[in-house]
């Protein structure tokens, strides 16, 4: 199964956002979604997961359309996104965030909140056990009864990712999930972005300016310049693209600096 | 046609009225509740300087608009500053917390009686076949006057200018020249003002009773609305339109339902074509990243 | 100090506020959905109470004489049907329009009211309102009876809403209060949500209406103003919006307060003033817990155990938390 975008184009105002991308993204590879600040990253992750659908071509993910389709909609097929600016449930604690992210739909009415079934009550102790493993693999288990809001901004980051990991994904889409993450806390992201990938087949897209996080785990990258694709393929290859190297380096200096 | 003669006449009061609240609107971001309540004071004060104290009319309007104007910005620095960096939310509530004490005070001062201003009206003209009194044609004139003059002061001012900068929500505007403060206490006044000119007319064309404010809050949040709160042109329009609606309403359906077709209007507005309140409030909404 | 039976009627109100509180608290503090048309809904369910179990002999168009224990739940399924038909449209208005909409629709309601005259007898109002037991319990005695049901009701109600406060259908919610964006990429259907939220508390507050039919006797109009709204919404504020126990304890306070100031001696002179104390009570309540305790006297943190950051080091990996979360309680 892949995430496919044919000539998918976003415009805002003059503004070419997004202009007539295409790729292929296999649901069970980690890809990278590489470009400097502005370049359309994430009206693309916009573009694919409802919140802002694109002004014309086509995004399917295995063998449905899903331009279109609403955010709710599109999670439900298994695409989880997560936010480049990390805010969260701001009053909920980290364990809560955690389980709402993972509560079924037949939990979620106000008659299944009143007589709570043995399904939703086995369901509940379920996801508290992996909310529990996962954030120890995180390494922000003690942080599981504090407040969202309370958290730092790279713990922040940290529960954007734990989150979707608990929404039964079947592809991630990570907005910078490294920014201002703890450079130990980095090294567990990747294994565990790897690890997932390898071990269970789930893929992600990454978006990301640590490149160096980004080349360790990518099987394939994929550079966005100015919305247009400039250039894709495997890691070495890209890091090897002289094109690639001049919009980095010659344009943007400082893309790594941003905790 | 008789209709909206009336509707005109009512339709100038209501934008005098929602002129006052949307200026608080646009530049302190909150819905004044309070701003009606207002408006029946404006009514209460007016008639009691004239009835109780044989005051003229115009005299008692001017003393009623300027003192209530000055307790507008009295009220907005013991009610509204303190709560402000709390957010709209909280002014909101802080505002339905002050209407409920303003009521209380109409209520303890003037007492439930409805009460008249004497018979102003002044004879009637008939142009065409349509009557209009001599004090509904002062009312046109002075709810005009009034807002032309507004604009003027909007447009040819340091200060209005510095009023316009805020209410567009240009910071930099802000810190230059004049002081925060200066142009804080002048829309509070301002609103204020208008808000007492409009319970004045209101009185002057009908009883003054202690449930104005509540009855007037809605139809002022309509006109509001309908008018996008942003420009004064609107504004005018939104109200004279809802005058005249309600009054012409009159003449198909029974004269009760004349607030129902304001706050029909309103839901109508608000859930129908939501696109121009929408579009904005929802993209902040939506889109975190 | 004064007479019991006064104190008693002071705590049937104050137990009724409470309900109503906590039913606004669902969808207000814990939905997200600033409600300003609590009058409506309950105007909805009064009077559908009082249509259905109204004497024939009053003369109104349509009175079926149903008995009052068939017409407490169909009032509560019909404000249950009218707050879907203002929630559908009203919801995909953001906060503020939201509020608007909500405060119109309630006098829209009041209107219709007044004008449906032949159906509703109009401002005349509908006197004699049909109470449980009172064929057992009469005169000064009854006072009781009706304690014993408002208390009974918020219990009811306590228990209602508590049950969803702390069931994932509450924490859903809340989280999609804090993050509407959020919550869509996790696949939860927030607006479908909000709607159903916004029935049940249809629901729960046409439950509610009868209890207070109970206690003011006669039904008119002008009780459904847009005052009561504010009172319930005092209340809810002053007990902290978002917590469980804030409405109950909320309501208790304010309308104690406002009746324990009532009864300082005024010149019958003054009886302006009389009138006045009460939303004077209200209006400066709300405007100094506001200001000065703006979490209300218990906070939402406080109901959903969000502890501090830990000092040095977690509490180990037992998960009460968590299984309470599950359990229920
Ligand atoms: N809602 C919007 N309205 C108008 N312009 C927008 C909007 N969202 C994005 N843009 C513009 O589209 C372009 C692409 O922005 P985008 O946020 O997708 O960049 P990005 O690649 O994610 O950058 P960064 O690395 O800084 O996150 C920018 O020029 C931006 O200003
Ligand atoms: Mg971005």
């Amino acid at each position: 199964m892949e995430l496919v975008l044919d000539t998918v184009r976003k415009t805002f105002g003059g503004v070419v956002a997004v202009d007539d991308v295409s790729a292929v993204m296999p649901q069970d590879r980690v890809t990278a979604l590489i470009g400097p600040n502005g370049a359309g990253k994430t009206t693309l992750f916009n573009a694919i997961t409802g919140f802002d659908p694109p002004d014309r071509g086509s995004i399917s993910f295995g063998d449905q359309r899903i331009d279109g389709l609403p955010p709710w909609r599109v999670a439900e097929l298994g695409l989880i996104r997560t936010f480049q600016t990390p805010v969260g449930f701001t009053t909920l604690t980290v364990r809560e965030s955690l389980l709402a992210a993972a509560t079924p739909h037949f939990a979620e009415t106000p008659l299944g909140a009143l007589g709570l079934s043995r399904k939703a009550r086995d369901h509940e102790r379920a996801s508290g056990d992996r909310a529990e493993e996962i954030s120890a693999e995180l390494g922000m288990a003690d942080l599981l009864d504090v407040r969202t809001d309370e958290l730092s901004a790279g713990d922040r980051k940290l529960l954007e990712f734990a989150r979707s990991l608990m929404a039964e994904p079947k592809m991630l889409l990570l907005d910078e999930p490294a920014a201002a993450v703890a450079p130990a806390n980095i090294g567990r992201l990747s294994q565990l972005v790897r690890r997932l990938c390898d071990e269970r087949g789930l893929g992600s897209l990454i978006i990301d300016h640590n490149l160096s996080f980004l080349m360790q785990i990518a099987d394939e990258v994929h550079v966005l310049d100015r919305g247009a694709l400039l250039a894709s393929g495997p890691p070495a290859e890209i890091a090897a693209n002289p094109d690639v190297m001049r919009v980095y380096l010659g344009e943007d200096g400082a893309k790594d600096s941003e905790a | 046609m008789q209709n909206v003669v009336f509707g005109i006449v009512t339709g100038s009061i209501l934008a005098v009225a929602t002129l006052g609240f949307a200026l608080v609107r646009q530049t302190e971001n909150f819905l004044n509740i309070a701003h009606a309540q207002m408006m029946a004071l404006g009514a209460f004060v007016g008639v009691v300087l004239v009835d109780t104290y044989g005051m003229n009319i115009f005299l008692a309007g001017a003393i009623t608009v300027v003192g209530l104007g000055a307790l507008g910005v009295v009220l907005s620095a013991v009610f509204f500053q303190p709560v402000r960096h709390q957010g709209g939310t909280v002014l909101l509530f802080t505002s339905i917390g002050l209407a409920l004490m303003m009521y209380a005070a109409i209520l303890a001062l003037f007492g439930t009686q409805a009460r008249f201003y004497p018979d102003v009206s002044g004879g009637l003209h008939r142009f065409a076949g349509i009557g209009i009194a001599t004090n509904e044609l002062v009312i046109i004139g002075l709810a005009f006057g009034s807002i032309a003059a507004l604009q003027i002061f909007l447009n040819s001012t340091g200060l209005g200018r510095a009023i316009r900068a805020v209410a567009s929500n240009d910071d930099l505007a802000r810190v230059r020249g004049v002081p925060v403060r200066t142009v804080s206490n002048t829309i509070w006044f301002i609103s204020s003002a208008f808000g007492a000119m409009a319970g004045v007319m209101l009185g002057v064309l009908g009883a003054v009773n202690t449930e104005i404010g509540w009855h007037n809050i809605l139809i002022v949040l309509a006109a509001a609305v309908l008018g996008g709160l942003r420009s004064i042109t609107g504004v005018i329009l939104a109200g004279l339109l809802l005058g005249i609606m309600m009054d012409v309403s009159a003449l198909f359906i029974p004269t009760a339902y004349r607030p129902v077709v304001a706050f029909g209007v309103l839901v109508a507005v608000l859930i129908l074509r939501p696109e121009g309140i929408l579009s904005v409030q929802r993209r902040k909404d939506a889109v975190v990243a | 100090m004064t007479n019991p039976i006064f104190w008693v009627g002071v705590l049937t109100l104050a137990a009724i506020y409470a309900s109503l509180a906590m039913a606004l608290n669902v969808e207000s503090g814990w939905g997200g959905m600033w409600d300003l048309g609590i009058a409506g809904l309950l105007a909805a369910g009064s009077y559908c109470y009082v249509i259905l179990t109204a004497d024939p002999d009053l003369g109104m168009r349509f009175a079926p004489g149903l008995s009052m224990w068939v017409a407490w739940p169909l009032s509560a399924l019909f404000t249950g049907l009218v707050a879907f038909a203002i929630g559908a449209p009203a919801l995909r208005l953001r906060r503020e329009y939201f509020l608007i909409t909500t405060l119109a629709f309630a006098e829209i309601i009041r209107q219709l009211v007044v004008i449906q005259a032949d159906l509703t007898r109009g401002t005349l109002g509908v006197p004699n309102i049909n109470r449980p037991f009172d064929s057992f319990v009469t005169g000064r005695d009854y006072n009781y009876v009706l304690l014993g049901i408002a208390v009974a009701a918020a219990a009811v109600m306590y228990l209602v809403t508590r049950q969803i406060g702390i069931s994932p259908f509450g924490r859903t919610l809340r989280a999609a209060r804090d993050n509407e964006a959020v919550a869509l990429a996790l696949g939860k259907r927030v607006n479908r949500m909000r709607i159903k939220t916004f029935v049940l508390a249809g629901v729960l507050i046409g439950a509610t209406a009868p209890v207070y039919l109970f206690y003011i006797r006669a039904v008119s109009p002008q009780l459904f103003a847009p005052g009561i709204t504010f009172t319930v919404w005092t209340a809810l504020v002053i007990g902290g919006l978002g917590s469980i126990r804030g409405g109950l304890a909320g309501a208790f306070v304010l309308i104690v307060f406002t009746e324990a100031v009532g009864l300082i001696e005024v010149d019958p002179s003054h009886i302006n003033i009389l009138v006045a104390i009460e939303p004077f009570m209200v209006g400066l309540l709300l405007v100094l817990v506001l200001r000065f305790r703006p979490d209300g006297l218990f906070s939402e943190r406080s109901a959903f155990g969000a502890g501090n950051r830990p000092a040095g080091r977690s509490a180990g990996d037992s998960r009460p938390a968590g299984a309470a979360q599950g359990s229920g309680g």
